[in-house]
């Protein structure tokens, strides 16, 4: 087996190991950068709890004063509704803080990685949850 | 030297494959762990709440070879990757068809009645009706008139204890699985579906192609378990189908909110 073999095996393989997992109804290809996370403090604007996807907003306050709005996804109606989440669990005007991985080109937007709540407990999150997004 | 590079890249590669597997037990074992009894059961009661035990959204094994009309079927689709957004029907909320949606991630009711058995799906809010009333498949004019169908149609007979359920008519359009493998309107899929335990259901699927595959594709087989009550019951009510659980994917919410408003907005390659 020659050393490109392998490590293209490597590759293939991470890929699938990866890859398997996001794309059950989605082909999101590059939209985020998987190795960054972003944080984003400001208060929820609007909840789409629809499938495949949950869709968040928020608006964010950016280093000049100006409020741009951020929208990030989450897993599956039927996926959070398993985890106790709800169309109410966040609320239009609640302070919230998101850590998400952002879009690959700097666009206002993410794919969920948990929400932080003013008490500090997390919740929706990726890292702990039984149904990652996928 | 080269051997030991050879060998750690196969522990490499043998830790992950292990990692991936503890990866999909974890996701799907709160789902079904609660279910550890096993009750008497009736083998040839199907009817349940339904999970996949593994995260696999193909038939499970290597396709044959492609005939040249399979590969022409074939062309023009695109895989998703990480760095390529794909072109799979259902990213705009098109059908899965069967027997994608027989291999997604989502919960499955079934239902038996008298002359049919039913099975629910979560994802797309489906419905697929396998006729157990000794009628015959579709075939010849028949089949060429009722035309192509997404789920196609199905009739299943018990061989002892195994549910065997064929399918024909299926529309060509609907991608075999997640790699773009193809199935043309001729296809045949026969599916066997065995209760192991009461809390276990086994199924095996084998496609006869040979207008898109120079041999029979056959499938491995998947293990289904049974989803514990509590894991079934949102907000108080009960039941995966009828309850909040709508897996449906609409266009308006897909299209315009997600791919255009998520997917294609930050792509890497967009200004």
């Amino acid at each position: 087996m020659t050393r490109k073999l392998e490590m293209s095996l490597v590759v293939v393989f991470g890929v699938l190991l990866v890859g398997v997992p996001l794309f059950a109804h989605h082909g999101r290809g590059g939209t985020y950068d998987m190795n960054k996370r972003v944080t984003l403090k400001g208060a929820v604007s609007r909840v789409a709890w629809q499938n495949p996807h949950v869709l968040i907003y928020m608006d964010v306050k950016d280093a000049d004063g100006k409020v741009v709005t951020w929208g990030f996804e989450n897993a599956g109606v039927s996926q959070l509704a398993q985890e106790g989440y709800n169309r109410n669990t966040l609320k239009v005007g609640q302070e919230i803080t998101a850590i998400v991985n952002p879009a690959a080109n700097g666009a206002p937007t993410g794919i969920i990685v948990k929400v932080i709540l003013a008490d500090g407990s997390a919740i929706m999150s990726r890292e702990t949850g039984q149904n990652p997004v996928n | 030297m080269r051997v030991r590079g050879t060998t750690l890249i196969l522990l490499v590669l043998s830790l992950a494959a292990v990692a991936h597997a503890q990866d999909d037990k974890e996701k799907f074992k709160q789902r079904y762990e609660a279910n550890v009894g096993n009750a008497k059961f009736n083998p040839r009661d199907l009817s349940g709440i339904w999970t996949l035990t593994k995260n696999d959204h193909s038939l499970g094994t290597s396709a044959p070879p492609l005939t040249p009309a399979g590969i022409a079927a074939k062309a023009g689709r695109i895989v998703a990757t990480n760095d390529r957004i794909g072109n799979a029907p259902w990213y705009t909320c098109n059908p899965m068809g069967f027997p994608r949606l027989l291999n997604d991630d989502e919960p499955m009711e079934i239902i038996m009645l008298p002359n049919r058995v039913l099975q629910l799906f979560q994802w797309e809010h489906r419905t697929r009706m396998l006729w157990t009333d000794g009628r015959k498949l579709p075939s010849g004019e028949n089949l060429e008139n009722l035309g192509p169908a997404w789920y196609g149609h199905s009739v299943g007979n018990w061989n002892g204890n195994t549910l065997v359920v064929n399918t024909v008519g299926l529309d060509d359009r609907a991608w075999l699985d997640n790699d773009a493998n193809p199935k043309s309107f001729h296809a045949r899929i026969e599916e066997t579906w065995r209760r192991v335990d009461s809390n276990t259901l086994e199924m095996q699927l084998t496609l006869y192609d040979p207008e898109f595959y120079t041999a029979p594709y056959a499938g491995s087989k998947k293990t289904y378990k049974r989803m514990p009550n509590d894991s079934i019951t949102y907000f108080g009510w009960y039941g995966l189908y009828a309850g909040v659980t709508e897996g449906i994917c609409a266009p308006m919410n897909e299209v315009e909110g997600y791919n255009k408003g998520f997917r294609d907005l930050g792509q890497a390659n967009r200004p």
